[in-house]
């Protein structure tokens, strides 16, 4: 029997304790290194499958169901759909910015309206899966959204800014019915740090469809 | 082509590449230029007129276009004088600021001025030079239309819009040079009201909006704004906590503000103070007093606060008000029911309680809002006594009960219960239904010897709202519910109005280092309810849109605040109530009321409130819009959607005539009070002229005007706003530092491969033996 034909532990029983240490070593290390780089892809792949998913959900809620859920655990569904026509970008937005919820897609913020509702809605993505895009919006790109109610929106983006994540001067109960588009800043940095760049588009058209939910205003005895 | 093109322009060539002297000359010419200009910024800082941006506006002022864009210069303020008239439970404010446009130039001025979050502003005066404007009400566009119109022929205009219901900006057009500006705002409010202690706020300072109020007014009861301040919380206390410091000490920037006070309380008071001014007061009689300020005038670098308690036994219980307006009849009744640890008539008695914790522990909790979770209910059960009853649902998707009914608060169930929230982790969605529902399964309905109150830990990221509210109006039955938001940015507006329909409270606990304070202020509430049931009924008079819709129950010390349109006269409001596990009816003859002033504004404003609160879950908005817009026109208040607009009808002088010596108006119309106001015209004036004929001030405001003042764009307050989240996932950073780990790692191959396959070439040719590689 030769060398060759040995398995691995064979001939790692062979060698001194010094060289099996080195091995282990560089097996640990290349191990870590496959999981980071499995970890890094898996929560690329994880974007882009959920929006998969949740296109399919989106189309559910859109033909009436509330809260639809692309899989049966999720903690989060579709409220809108936006998409920019000039760079061919789309995307589903959920209905909290969560950071379980934006690891799916870009989040709509708490607090902030829906869009088509009078305020600031503010849609918030990460830099490198779902709102890469954002580094590519220029001034007076248009913006569609598409909400449930079947309203399509149209904005056009007034400006772009960078701010501090706890100072973004954006109130969500400003006057008009404003759209903010949020991710990290700067683009390129791998490291999660105070800034955010902002998009801020003010829509131009709006064309209603037939509403999905009934109107009405709840009331309630007294 | 590009090639061509130089070509074809030699001599810039030649300037460019074989010239270096001249590059060298330039470089130097240009950090000279550059020193210069920071020199002469530096100079612009240190002297007086000074850069801001709209953010760095911390209290009312008047600010100037400038060559920046976005850029303003701060008009100097001459004086701030504020008038406030106190009749019972009704405060009327009136700030008069006069400015002055230091410049050659004409100019378009922002100001910028914050309001208690519900006054009602209903009027603007305005002294542009010599010109006297009363502002109309109108349609936020129309508004808008009609200023920018006025502005463009030359016209002198303003405008008042709300930029958030406590922030107003006002624009006013066409400043001529040199000439001072006077601006008159008037609100009503209610006094605030909390264990005997009345007080009134006037702010003076723009604080960022997520500061909590420090006054806890009792008209906070339809607080719809998804603030989480319907605390209750002495107005006085952590007054140097909340006030904010003042970021911007300009000497030269000084913003006197004088002050009087009417106060006609009503009543006998004492205790007459402020926390935030020395003040001096002049006693008239035991029930009225005027107080202006101890200095005469301070810096308007903080809120004024006052403070006075009725003398003992001599606190008003009930007040009612009311005021035609129109074909309508407005009532506002404040009663504040007797405090069970003060009047002898009413004693104490310990109630027994039943109290359900629901808590959520979906995957939107998860991270720093599940532990801020825990905690608060672990604080929560150790604040349980041994007759209490309690018990604990958790939910995501799934839920669970902890005990299949309420036990007992003793050692071994609180055991049970705390090794049980310890356990808790977020995941999956969030079914909240469900765990309310079975946390308003009732027992025994109908025993109202003990509470049962029901404390919901939640971060309220659910979609369906109306549902849960219309479960809780449909089964809420004797049950109470307090809704605790957990994380920076709940969903306040669910918590208010759950909390509202639950008749309990909305406690906000936005990090770890919260909780304790949230929860203590919370469990005072819980174990101190003064007034439960609270109900009211109208007899013999048709009261139509009361506010609030849904009584609460009162607190130590707090006073109920009922506002309604009336269809007729007379009649009375019967108040029903369980004070302290008794039955407490109050009778209130309708005809008795004081006619007061604004009673009418007060209330259009607290339904304005009420409308914006349901726009987030009413698919119908547009007609809550409609309805916000009809009662701010017809009652002349600032909203949202309403603006005050006023337009100067008499041609002005076309622009750019000059005006340096133009001297500036003395007398006032009648009905104008700025003679009262403002004792010592003549000194300001003065200065005010001196400080015009100083040519190089003038030039330096030049310097800063922008050539094309007026054009201005609306203005936007930059405030803290609202927290964005993290826009960015690791994964890059992951990949990137695998890759490297993965590189190291065959390098480490790769030497030691190299390494050994060099010893053992090297053995081989010391021991020739046979290698292994055959």
């Amino acid at each position: 029997m030769t060398t060759k034909n040995k398995s691995l532990i064979q001939r790692l029983q062979q060698t001194s304790i010094p060289q099996r240490l080195v091995a282990v070593i560089l097996i640990a290390t290349a191990i870590t290194g496959f999981s980071l780089v499995g970890q890094g892809l898996y929560i690329k792949a994880k974007a882009v499958l959920a929006q998969v998913l949740l296109e399919r959900a989106w189309s559910r809620a859109l033909a009436g169901e509330d809260a639809a859920k692309a899989w049966p655990w999720a903690d989060t569904w579709p409220v809108a759909k936006i998409s920019l026509p000039r760079i061919k970008q789309k995307a589903i937005v959920l209905n909290n910015a969560s950071g379980e919820a934006m690891a799916f897609g870009p989040g709509l913020v708490a607090g902030t309206p829906l869009p088509g509702r009078p305020g600031t809605s503010v849609i918030s993505g990460h830099r490198d899966t779902h709102f890469e895009f954002l580094r590519n919006v220029r001034q007076g790109d248009t913006i569609e959204v598409m909400t449930r109610t079947d309203k399509r929106i149209t904005y056009k983006v007034d400006y772009m800014e960078v701010v501090d994540a706890s100072a973004s001067g954006i109130e969500p109960n400003a006057p008009g019915e404003k759209l903010a588009l949020v991710t990290c800043w700067p683009f390129d940095d791998k490291n999660p740090g105070p800034l955010r760049y902002v998009v801020y588009a003010s829509p131009y058209k709006i064309a209603s469809g037939q509403p999905v939910i009934k109107p009405g205003l709840i009331s309630f005895a007294r | 082509m590009l090639i061509r093109n130089s070509d074809a322009t030699p001599g810039f060539q030649h300037s460019l590449s074989s010239s270096p002297h001249t590059i060298f000359k330039e470089i130097i010419l240009i950090f000279i230029a550059l020193s210069v200009f920071t020199l002469a910024g530096l100079a612009a800082a240190v002297a007086q007129p000074r850069l801001v941006g709209l953010g760095d506006i911390r209290s009312g002022g008047l600010l100037l276009n400038s060559k920046t864009p976005g850029k303003y210069v701060e008009a100097p303020r001459l004086q701030t004088d504020i008038n406030v008239k106190i009749t019972g439970l009704i405060s009327r404010t009136v700030i008069t600021q006069r400015f002055e446009n230091p410049s050659s130039g004409w100019v378009e001025g922002i100001y910028v001025f914050p309001m208690p979050e519900d006054a009602a502003v209903d009027t603007l005066k305005m002294q542009i030079g010599d010109r006297f404007i009363e502002g109309l009400i109108k349609e936020r566009k129309e508004a808008k239309r009609i200023y920018e119109e006025a502005k463009a022929q030359g016209k002198k205009a303003s405008l008042i819009e709300q930029e958030r219901p406590n922030m107003f900006t006002n624009s006013i057009a066409n400043i001529g040079p040199g000439e001072i500006v006077i601006v008159q705002i008037e609100y009503q409010e209610t006094v605030a009201q909390n264990k005997g202690v009345f007080s009134l706020r006037v702010p003076l300072v723009a604080a960022p909006r997520y500061l909590p109020d420090p006054v806890v007014l009792s008209v906070k009861f339809d607080s719809d704004t998804g603030l989480g301040q319907v605390g209750v919380s002495d107005p006085v206390a952590d007054r140097s906590r909340i006030t904010p410091p003042i970021a911007r000490a300009d000497e030269n920037v000084k913003n006197p503000v004088s002050l009087s006070v009417m106060l006609d309380a009503g009543f006998p008071f004492s205790n007459l103070v402020s926390a935030s001014h020395k003040i001096a007061v002049k006693t008239k009689s035991d029930t009225s007093a005027i107080i202006a300020l101890a200095k005469g005038e301070v810096p308007a670098n903080k809120d004024l606060t006052f403070s006075w308690q009725a003398a003992p036994g001599q606190a008003p219980t009930a007040a009612l008000f009311r005021e035609k307006v129109g074909d309508d009849d407005f009532l506002l009744a404040i009663v504040t029911p007797p405090r069970p640890a003060i009047d002898s008539t009413v004693t104490a008695v310990k109630i027994p309680r039943e109290i359900i914790f629901v808590i959520d522990n979906s995957g939107s909790m998860a991270g720093p809002s599940i532990r801020q979770a825990r905690q608060a209910l672990l604080r929560a059960l150790d604040r349980l006594k041994i007759d209490d009853r309690f018990n604990i649902i958790r939910f995501d998707d799934t839920m669970e009960e902890l005990f299949p009914q309420t036990v007992a608060g003793d050692k071994e169930n609180l055991n049970t219960a705390k090794r049980f929230v310890r356990n808790l982790t977020a995941d999956g969605g969030t079914e909240m239904l469900a765990a309310l529902k079975a946390s308003l399964i009732d027992t025994s309905p109908t025993d109202t010897s003990s509470l049962r109150q029901v404390v919901f830990l939640t971060d309220g990221a659910i979609g369906n709202e109306t549902q849960l509210f219309e479960e809780i109006v449909k089964n809420r039955g004797r049950s109470r519910i307090f809704t605790v938001g957990i994380g920076s940015a709940p969903n306040s507006f669910f918590m208010t109005r759950a909390a509202e329909y639950g008749r309990g409270t909305f406690t906000h606990i936005g990090s770890v280092k919260a909780v304790a304070k949230g929860m203590t202020e919370l469990f005072e509430k819980l174990e101190n309810p003064i007034m439960t049931d609270l109900a009211a009924s109208w007899e013999g008079t048709g009261a139509t849109d009361v506010s609030p819709e849904t009584l609460p129950d009162l607190y130590a010390g707090e006073p109920v605040v009922i506002a309604a349109k009336m269809k007729k006269n007379g009649g009375a409001l019967v108040l029903s109530g369980n004070l302290a596990g008794q039955p407490w009816l109050i009778n209130l003859p309708l005809d008795k009321a004081a006619s007061g002033e604004g009673i009418g504004k007060l209330w259009a404003r607290r339904k304005i409130r009420e409308y914006e609160g349901q726009r987030y879950i009413s698919e119908d908005w547009k007609k809550l819009d409609g309805l916000i817009l009809k009662t701010a026109l017809a009652h002349h208040l600032v909203s949202r959607l309403t603006s005050l607009v006023a337009v100067d009808l008499t041609p002005t002088r076309a622009q750019g005539d000059k005006l340096a010596s133009r001297k500036l108006p003395l007398e006032l119309p009648q009905g104008w009070n700025f003679n009262k106001v403002f004792g010592e015209t003549t000194p300001l004036l003065q200065k005010a002229s001196l400080q015009q004929n100083d040519p190089a001030r003038t030039a330096r405001f030049a310097q800063l005007l922008s050539s094309k003042s007026g054009r201005n764009k609306a203005a936007k307050s930059r405030s803290k706003g609202i927290a964005l989240p993290a826009g960015a996932t690791l994964a890059d950073r992951k990949i990137i530092m695998g890759l490297l780990i993965l590189f190291l790692a065959f390098s480490g191959l790769l030497v030691t491969f190299f390494w050994r396959h060099l010893s053992r070439s090297y053995t081989r040719t010391k021991i020739s033996r046979p290698s292994y590689d055959h």
